[in-house]
């Protein structure tokens, strides 16, 4: 018994000791950061935070990071987040506990700026010590405007590039399959529909199994990237940014789609599809992965007919991707005379909101501006968005530039890009001026937009909502956020049932009446309040 | 009288002090220091003015909650969700620990226990992308399974109906194992001298188990029944979330999803301490019941 | 005599047939999503996903682990976690198992307004920003100890651990130890600790497995790289896999070659944040065998 009593103690000195050794050993490493700090006295110490893609590699080895801290004379201790920032952020600001600068793609929202008062540093009176951040507001004045915010002041800085295209979606087609059946392109939604019922029904595949075709497929949910939502240009619906929640704008008045007549037809016809087999049975359930998955097919043998994707390669893989087509929106009806239209994604695709802050308890306010000078710098800025001069872009020597293609050949560009910078999650400005040649990737996608030109060529004065050049207040921005997960918790579902078992012309009327009471109304007229006072200004 | 009774008392348990001291510091430091923390249910969250320096606005918060349009939607899920996990979980690791506990091949008994509470450590992503994969209509194992016995019209994934006892099977599944460490302990203290006994007797061990076993069970069952009930409202978050879809989700939205969805994590902390507290408060009233409850039958309680 | 102990092997029988049976239902049913797991952690994902792998790997290759273990700070999470784990479990004990022992006694007179105590604090908190803020004045944030000293007393683990010292301990067993002039000290470590061994052995296995799994502290209170834990360096390799959903729409199609593995490192990660905590339960298991205890002490 002594024995055990003895054990007891033992493990008590063990753990002493191990306390008393943790705190050296963890001295020991404070120590030995020391010196290098030291020996560059002159460098001035910052610490920021960047919400990197998760694919990045670590800030440390990109070399034109390390140019940049270098000409701006400072060090950056980085921390790096690649997941969980929303919960991560909320303890943060509220103990006002926060590093000197951070780096992301909205890292700090415009509701942030307005609800932590005083922790963030105003830029707008700094903006002489950053010539390359004016020269961004002057060449272009939108930037600036994104920046401000209604009291003038400015907090965070975007980003701005000239390279992606007005739209995320495009629409692809099986053009082998199309072929091979002998069929055309369709035009209008009852062609899709024939279409459609011969993919499934004639084996299009041609591999001897008449049921393995899947004639339509999305990721599932109404609204957002590379969904059905785009059928509303059919009929004339100009989406913002992929429309998630509904909200556009038509002739100078804000509207959602998901309490509109057009929207009904269209989710009628799609439960049309379903009912006849041709949109995957998986659609609402299936996960990202597995969407992808299907559309890669088996070898040679594709499986889907016609989807939505941001590129082919990356939609079907390599292997198939050649056998798809790009495709203009379809019309409603052979007779629908209107304009047709596609989700104008272009601000949100090349602008950036609040990319680069400061924290107002910064001591080291004027490195900070520093360093965002040097990071705003044009040719910098490429090297923000595609990777360092070097291993990533070449120097042609003549003052252009040209993006190389991934040093790892199993590697697609886009991956690539990511993996070694910041991309567009980093903080740039390149001008309009700069002659950069894209790489494979990017030409593609700006390929397979092409049919979608005509569609695009919407006013974005008119016809789009300036949802980046909008600021609302505190109050508002909380009414609308508890308004949309009301309505999208009923519009969801009701999609969802719609398209699969029908019974939309029954409910269609206390649907749109119980949307009005989860507060789609009051949220369109905050948001035109907004929209009008926004229009009246510029 | 009573004060040198008093101190007798502590006299006598003054090592009992010592031995609790710790415990007690730990919790008041790290647990009662930030409970100041909870009038931001009823006030404003002002930053400028310190954590609770912000307006006094009283119940506004609450009423926000219990006024908002889906709030009889969400309590009837919230509340069908940890019921159903309750009833059908609640009685699963007792039975798997009474079976473990009848098997007398030693390897066998290890090899069993070992399998049972590996699934505890897989983490929800991986449990629910596998819920995804095994269970599709289409290409899944349970779904050809399903087709092969004329239910292919169950879409187990996708439907309102089939929502919540996927939910409760799949964490039957997953944590039935590890609970039944608990009650396999229990069960290793109990006298062998009464199993002689029984066996004296001519018990079978059908009858073992229900003289044996289970009397031996109940003082940690009670415990844990009503530790289980202080947990009405709490449904775990991020596998529901994971497995909503628009076809399921007229069930399948509870408090702790539409609290994420509406935004509270970066910004209303207003909000999200007042549902906090709406819903610790229903728990502890829970709890409280079910604890008087078993005071007055069965003489064991918490506290 | 004769046909009733016929009956009783005949009932014995019947027994014996319908535990085996409900034994491999169990196994079969808790075996086949595990070792669905490990074949899918090396087989081609395309394939997984659309429901082509069920019993035997496909395409096999060993790209997911490669992922994983190329991350160097895989190590560093490993070492770190290893020793919260340890040393936080050693200090869960120290402060939980007294203070159970303690409750569980009836003459303690304090114990029903202690427990209180306790039980109020498994309901109501003060919520994120006043822990953090907490922690941040005690200078815990971005040290080891943040993992260690705060909550290193579950209440839950407490009261488990306290209804079994107080049904597994028979009270002449006390009275005896009184009389023979033991102290609470004595009695604790002497007689109430060896002889709950099995209780001790599960809360301790419990606690560790909690810090085993713990990512949150360390998401909310660590910054510094090098004090991160496992968990956390796991699931930023997890979701780095997971995110394309996103990522498309953001200017470039992050996708392509890295999508074809993700399911492989999803379950990949699994094998590998698994199998070092598994090799714990075996010694943990010996402790569960029936009567050990009690018997050897009256032996």
């Amino acid at each position: 018994m002594r024995k055990r009593v003895n054990v007891y103690i033992s493990l008590f000195l063990v753990m002493a000791m191990l306390m008393a050794g943790c705190s050296g050993s963890g001295s020991g490493t404070d120590d030995s950061a020391e010196p290098p700090g030291n020996t560059s006295d002159k460098k001035v110490k910052l610490t920021a935070i960047m919400t990197k893609h998760a694919l990045t590699k670590p800030l440390a080895e990109m070399e034109w990071l390390q140019k940049v801290e270098e000409a701006a004379g400072v060090e950056i201790e980085w921390q790096e987040i690649t997941a969980d920032w929303g919960q991560k952020k909320g303890t943060m600001l509220a103990s006002g506990d926060i590093p000197d600068l951070f780096i992301g793609p909205n890292v700090i929202t415009d509701a942030d700026f307005a609800q932590f008062q005083g922790l963030f540093q105003d830029l707008s009176g700094m903006l002489d010590q950053a010539p390359n951040v004016q020269k961004m507001f002057n060449e272009k004045p939108d930037t600036k405007l994104i920046a401000t915010q209604p009291d003038g002041k400015i907090y965070g800085l975007p980003k701005y590039q000239r390279f992606w295209p007005a739209s995320a979606s495009r629409q692809f087609i099986n053009q082998k399959w199309l072929d091979e059946l002998g069929l055309t392109m369709p035009t209008t939604w009852d062609e899709l529909y024939e279409v459609l019922v011969a993919f499934k029904e004639k084996d299009a595949n041609g591999n001897g199994d008449p049921n393995d075709e899947i004639p339509m497929d999305w990721p599932g949910g109404i609204g957002g990237y590379f969904n059905p939502a785009v059928m509303l240009g059919s009929m004339g619906i100009t989406l913002t940014d992929g429309s998630p929640q509904g909200y556009f704008v038509e002739d100078g008045k804000v509207k959602n789609y998901l309490t509109d007549e057009r929207y009904k037809m269209m989710v009628a016809f799609l439960h049309k599809l379903y009912r006849a087999g041709l949109i995957n049975p998986e659609v609402f359930t299936h996960d990202y992965t597995k969407y992808q998955s299907v559309a890669r097919g088996e070898g040679d043998t594709a499986k889907v007919g016609f989807t939505w994707g941001w590129v082919a390669s990356d939609r079907f893989g390599q292997q198939l991707a050649s056998q798809y087509a790009s495709m203009p929106p379809l019309k409603a009806t052979a007779d629908y005379a209107g304009e047709l239209s596609w989700s104008y994604d272009y601000y949100s695709l090349n602008y950036g909101t609040n990319h680069i802050v400061m924290s107002a308890k910064s001591k080291q306010k004027e490195a900070a501006m520093r360093f965002i000078n040097e990071l705003y710098a044009p040719e910098v800025g490429m090297q923000v968005l595609f990777g360092s001069i070097g291993p990533n872009i070449k120097d042609n020597g003549d003052g252009t530039y040209s993006v190389l293609p991934p040093a790892d050949d199993k590697m697609d560009p886009g991956t690539w890009k990511w993996t070694s910078t910041m991309a567009d999650n980093g903080a740039f400005y390149i001008p309009d001026s700069l002659e950069l040649t894209l790489g494979t990737d990017m030409q593609e996608v700006l390929g397979q937009s092409e049919p979608l030109a005509e569609a695009l060529e919407v006013d974005p004065e008119k016809d789009v909502f300036p949802g980046m050049f909008i600021k609302y207040s505190t109050m508002d921005n909380n009414t609308m956020s508890l308004n949309n997960t009301n309505v999208m918790n009923l519009a969801e579902s009701s999609f969802a049932k719609w398209v699969t078992k029908g019974g939309i012309e029954a409910e269609w009327d206390a649907y749109v009446k119980e949307s009005e009471k989860a507060g789609l109304n009051q949220n369109l007229e905050i948001m035109q309040k907004y929209y009008d006072e926004y229009m009246s200004k510029n | 009288m009573r004060s040198p009774k008093g101190i007798q008392s502590f006299k006598r348990d003054y090592q009992l002090w010592i031995m609790i001291l710790p415990a007690i510091l730990v919790i008041l430091v790290f647990n009662y220091i930030p409970m100041y923390g909870i009038q931001l249910a009823f006030r404003d969250f002002d930053f400028t003015k310190g954590l609770t320096g912000g307006e006094w606005r009283g119940l506004a918060y609450f009423e926000q909650f219990i006024d908002s349009y889906l709030f009889t939607d969400l309590m009837r899920n919230t509340f069908l969700i940890s019921l159903a996990s309750i009833v059908l979980g609640f009685p699963a690791p007792i039975i798997l620990a009474l079976i473990l506990n009848q098997i007398r091949k030693k390897r066998m008994k290890k090899l069993m226990q070992t399998t049972v509470y590996l699934p505890h450590f897989i983490s929800v992503i991986v449990l629910v992308g596998m819920l995804n994969v095994l269970l599709s209509s289409e290409t899944g194992v349970v779904g050809h399974f399903m087709k092969s016995i004329g239910l292919e019209h169950i879409n187990l994934l996708a439907s309102t109906s089939t929502f919540i006892p996927v939910y409760v099977l799949s964490d039957i599944w997953q944590h039935c194992g590890w609970n039944s460490i608990i009650y396999l302990a229990a069960l290793s203290a109990v006298d062998p001298q009464l199993y002689d006994a029984a066996k004296m007797d001519g018990a079978s061990r059908w009858q073992t188990i229900r003289y044996v076993d289970i009397p031996a069970l109940v003082p940690t069952i009670i415990i844990l029944f009503i530790l289980s009930m202080g947990s009405i409202l709490s449904t775990g978050f991020e596998k529901i979330f994971l497995m909503q879809n628009a076809l399921n989700l007229p069930v399948s939205e509870v408090i702790a999803t539409y609290v994420y969805k509406i935004g509270i994590i970066s910004n209303q902390f207003s909000l999200a301490s007042a549902i906090g507290l709406f819903n610790t408060l229903i728990n502890f009233v829970f709890l409280f019941a079910m604890n008087a409850i078993s005071k007055r039958v069965s003489n064991t309680s918490l506290f | 005599m004769d046909h009733i102990s016929a009956r009783v092997t005949g009932k014995e029988f019947a027994f014996r047939v319908v535990l085996a049976l409900l034994c491999v239902v169990i196994f079969l049913l808790i075996a086949y999503p595990l070792y669905f797991i490990v074949i899918a952690s090396f087989s081609d994902s395309t394939l997984v996903s659309t429901g082509k792998v069920l019993f035997f790997p496909k395409n096999i290759s060993f790209f997911g682990y490669q992922e994983i273990f190329k991350d160097m700070r895989i190590w560093t999470g490993y070492r770190n976690t290893v020793f919260y784990t340890l040393f936080g479990t050693l200090v869960n004990m120290l402060f939980t198992l007294p203070a159970a022992y303690v409750l569980s006694r009836r003459e303690f007179r304090a114990r029903r307004i202690i427990m209180f105590f306790f039980v109020v604090t498994m309901f109501f908190n003060g919520g994120l920003i006043p822990t953090y803020l907490l922690m941040k004045d005690l200078q815990l944030t971005n040290t080891i100890w943040v993992f260690i000293l705060p909550f290193s007393v579950n209440v839950f683990y407490l009261i488990i651990a306290r209804t079994f010292f107080e049904t597994s301990l028979p009270k002449e067993l006390h009275e005896a130890a009184v009389m023979d002039g033991c102290s609470h000290f004595t009695f604790f470590f002497k007689v109430a600790l060896p002889l709950s061994k099995a209780m001790v052995s599960v809360i301790a296995l419990y606690y560790l497995v909690g810090h085993w799994n713990d990512f949150f502290t360390a998401l909310i209170y660590i910054r510094d790289t090098k004090l991160q834990p496992l968990q956390i360096i796991l699931r930023d390799i997890l979701l780095s896999n997971q995110v394309f959903a996103n990522g498309a729409g953001t200017g470039g199609d992050a996708g392509g070659y890295a999508q074809r593995y993700a399911d492989q490192i999803k379950y990949g990660v699994i094998i590998v944040s698994t199998l070092p905590i598994l090799v714990i339960y075996p010694f943990m298991q010996k402790y569960f065998e029936k009567g050990v205890m009690i018997g050897s002490i009256k032996g």
